[in-house]
């Protein structure tokens, strides 16, 4: 197990005195290789905090976290002898809002500023900026431009890049693809998927959108009030009664699929992923 | 980080949060004079004494004060000892000679680096800090076998002592004064008051709606920008920097990687916030209408009252003791 929840509760403090409980009792395993998640959960359920705890930026404040052997528990960091930093090269995390990482002048030194902290050579990590770039889907002209000055998708992807040059074993991704584009949204999560498939590199990602986690993910995970409410597959979520009470909602396709077969009063033995698969379950009844 | 509390509305239920704010910030001015005006250490112990008195009555727990005074206990401890380094009036309480001999440079330079390796283990480490200083001090004045590198005289006069012990007592009382301010006053509130506090300026062509606007939203800001800082110092972390250690070139690098999105974010939230308040028709020196009108109260006038009294008090012991 690369990453073992046990048990754990986080508390937010604020200056009243009370505290915020954003994590309650999580209890959750993510293996090292081979998985593709999606985190969903309605807002302010306590997603990006569970994933801050996944690269040991957040300590626990009661349980344990289990990194590649290490254990993370409250009081951590008092030891100094307990190296948190090569984590953070394990588990590569990419932040909900780019504007809370870019610093540089250009996209190159930012780009290269992750690995160069984990002690990658400058040229060899100026050979990882010029691939990642293109990854993302930029040119290598963005490169020698500042990140002040791109645009909010942009901006997504240059810190998407920066991570990536880390070569992180798990890439754990913050609402990667908000606010961009169809497409780019697409070639994004294709990315993903190839990073997960070919390198069989364990990926997290944290969406609103039904209709990624339904084509993509391997395992879902479903916060609901600062607790874990579900782990299991797609298809299973999106049969269970709770969606509506975890307000999430169903992937068009199932939509579509249940509209069908209300209105034509049929009913198929599965449900489709795509629309080829719909195609075939209506040509097999009609 | 969190533990900087000036500038944060917590909501109470104490007659601190019922009286007006007017009559608030019109108080904190009156005591705030009355503690310039006392020249002598014990009127202000009283006075601290009777500041405290004031956060039981408010229900304010003094703890979390004192949590908010923590950032300044740095300033508090140099101003403390120039203080008594440099007032050289009234008897002598301690006299000394430190003397820097091989021996005990060796066993100060061992102390500071345990000291070094030491303190992220120790809970009060500014108690622990005071300890070592004080432990070194100590060790220079009393054991100095060897062969001597320098001595110097090491006098502690009793003004110097009172005097700085009088400076700190001042500073604490001025900032418990003003954060009790802030901690009981909601921005919006506090913003009315300065703003009719300060109406007269308008004579001298000086805008106090402005002003007053100014200074609230500022003080709005101070706990936004922390959040946001330690958000940006959460996403560099991830990026491998480790704020807790480096080198002189490394800390650098790391202080301009929270610097630079820290300003690019203020500049972006005071646009939004301009656009957001243009966006609702604010426009700078129009007359607006409030939804909340101030209520002058009996209390308002009892508290003020009081102030006075204690100011008139303060300057009667002054004069006449
Ligand atoms: N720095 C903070 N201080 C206090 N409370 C916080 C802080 N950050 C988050 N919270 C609270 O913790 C809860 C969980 O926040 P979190 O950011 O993990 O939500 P989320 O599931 O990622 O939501 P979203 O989908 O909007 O990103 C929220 O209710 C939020 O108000
Ligand atoms: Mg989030």
């Amino acid at each position: 197990m690369a990453i073992k929840f046990e048990q754990v509760n986080y508390l937010y403090p604020s200056f009243d005195g009370s505290n915020f409980s954003a994590l309650e009792n999580i209890d959750l395993e993510i293996s090292e290789k081979g998985e593709f998640i999606t985190l969903i959960g309605e807002t302010g359920s306590g997603k990006s905090t569970l994933v801050q705890h996944m690269n040991a930026l957040l300590r626990p404040a009661t349980g344990s976290v289990t990194i590649y052997g290490i254990k993370i528990q409250k009081n951590t960091n008092k030891n100094k002898k307990i190296k948190l930093n090569p984590l953070r090269q394990k588990v590569g995390l990419v932040f909900q809002f780019p504007e809370y990482q870019l610093f540089e002048e250009t996209v190159l030194k930012d780009i290269i500023f992750g690995p160069k902290n984990f002690g990658v050579k400058e040229d060899v990590a100026i050979e990882r900026a010029k691939e990642v770039i293109k990854l993302v889907g930029l040119t290598e002209e963005y490169l020698e431009r500042s990140p002040f000055n791109l645009s909010g998708g942009e901006k997504k992807r240059v810190s998407i890049a920066g991570i990536l040059a880390m070569e992180p074993d798990i890439l754990v991704l913050d609402e990667p693809t908000s606010g961009l584009d169809p497409k780019g949204r697409d070639a994004l999560l294709e990315l993903f998927t190839e990073i997960h498939k070919k390198l069989d590199k364990t990926v997290i990602i944290i969406t609103h959108d039904m209709n990624t986690v339904y084509k993509y993910a391997t395992r879902v995970l479903v916060m609901h009030d600062s607790e874990l409410v579900f782990d299991g597959n797609a298809s299973e979520l999106f049969k269970s009664e709770n969606i509506v009470k975890w307000n999430l909602d169903l992937p068009d396709i199932i939509e579509i699929t249940n509209q069908l077969e209300k209105k034509l009063d049929i009913s198929f033995n599965t449900k489709p992923h795509n629309v080829d698969e719909l195609f075939k379950l209506m040509k097999g009844v009609l | 980080m969190k533990n900087i509390i000036v500038g944060q509305y917590v909501p109470g239920k104490s007659f601190l949060y019922k009286m007006d704010p007017r009559s608030k910030i019109l108080a904190l001015g009156i005591l705030m004079v009355s503690a310039f005006v006392f020249k002598d250490i014990t009127h202000i112990i009283y006075m601290l004494f009777g500041v405290l008195l004031i956060l039981k009555i408010g229900g304010i727990p003094i703890m979390r004060i004192a949590r908010g005074l923590r950032p300044i206990m740095i300033l508090l401890l140099f101003t403390f000892s120039f203080q008594v380094m440099f007032i050289k009036t009234g008897d002598v309480v301690l006299e000394t000679v430190l003397t820097l001999t091989y021996i005990n440079l060796g066993l100060m330079v061992l102390i500071i680096l345990g000291w070094y390796f030491t303190r992220t283990y120790i809970k009060s480490r500014f108690l622990f800090l005071i300890f070592v200083i004080l432990g070194i001090l100590t060790m220079l004045s009393l054991f100095t076998p060897g062969i001597t590198i320098s001595s110097s005289n090491f006098v502690v006069y009793e003004d110097g002592l009172l005097g700085a012990s009088f400076i700190m007592v001042r500073l604490i009382i001025i900032v418990t004064l003003s954060t009790i301010l802030t901690l009981t006053t909601k921005p919006t509130d506090l913003n009315l008051g300065l703003e009719k506090i300060l109406r007269p300026l308008n004579i001298v062509k000086i805008n106090s709606e402005e002003i007053a606007l100014i200074i609230s939203i500022a003080l709005r800001y101070i706990p936004t920008l922390l959040d946001e800082a330690n958000k940006i110092m959460l996403a560099q972390a991830s990026r491998g920097v480790d704020f807790s250690e480096g080198k002189i070139k490394d800390k650098v690098m790391q202080i301009i990687s929270l610097l630079v999105p820290m300003f690019i974010i203020s500049f972006k939230r005071s646009d939004d916030l301009a656009n957001a308040m243009e966006a609702r028709s604010f426009i700078p020196g129009n007359p607006r209408s409030r939804i909340h009108i101030l209520a002058w109260e009996n209390r308002d006038t009892i508290v003020i009252i009081f102030c006075i009294v204690v100011l008139i008090s303060t300057i009667a012991v002054r004069v006449f003791l």
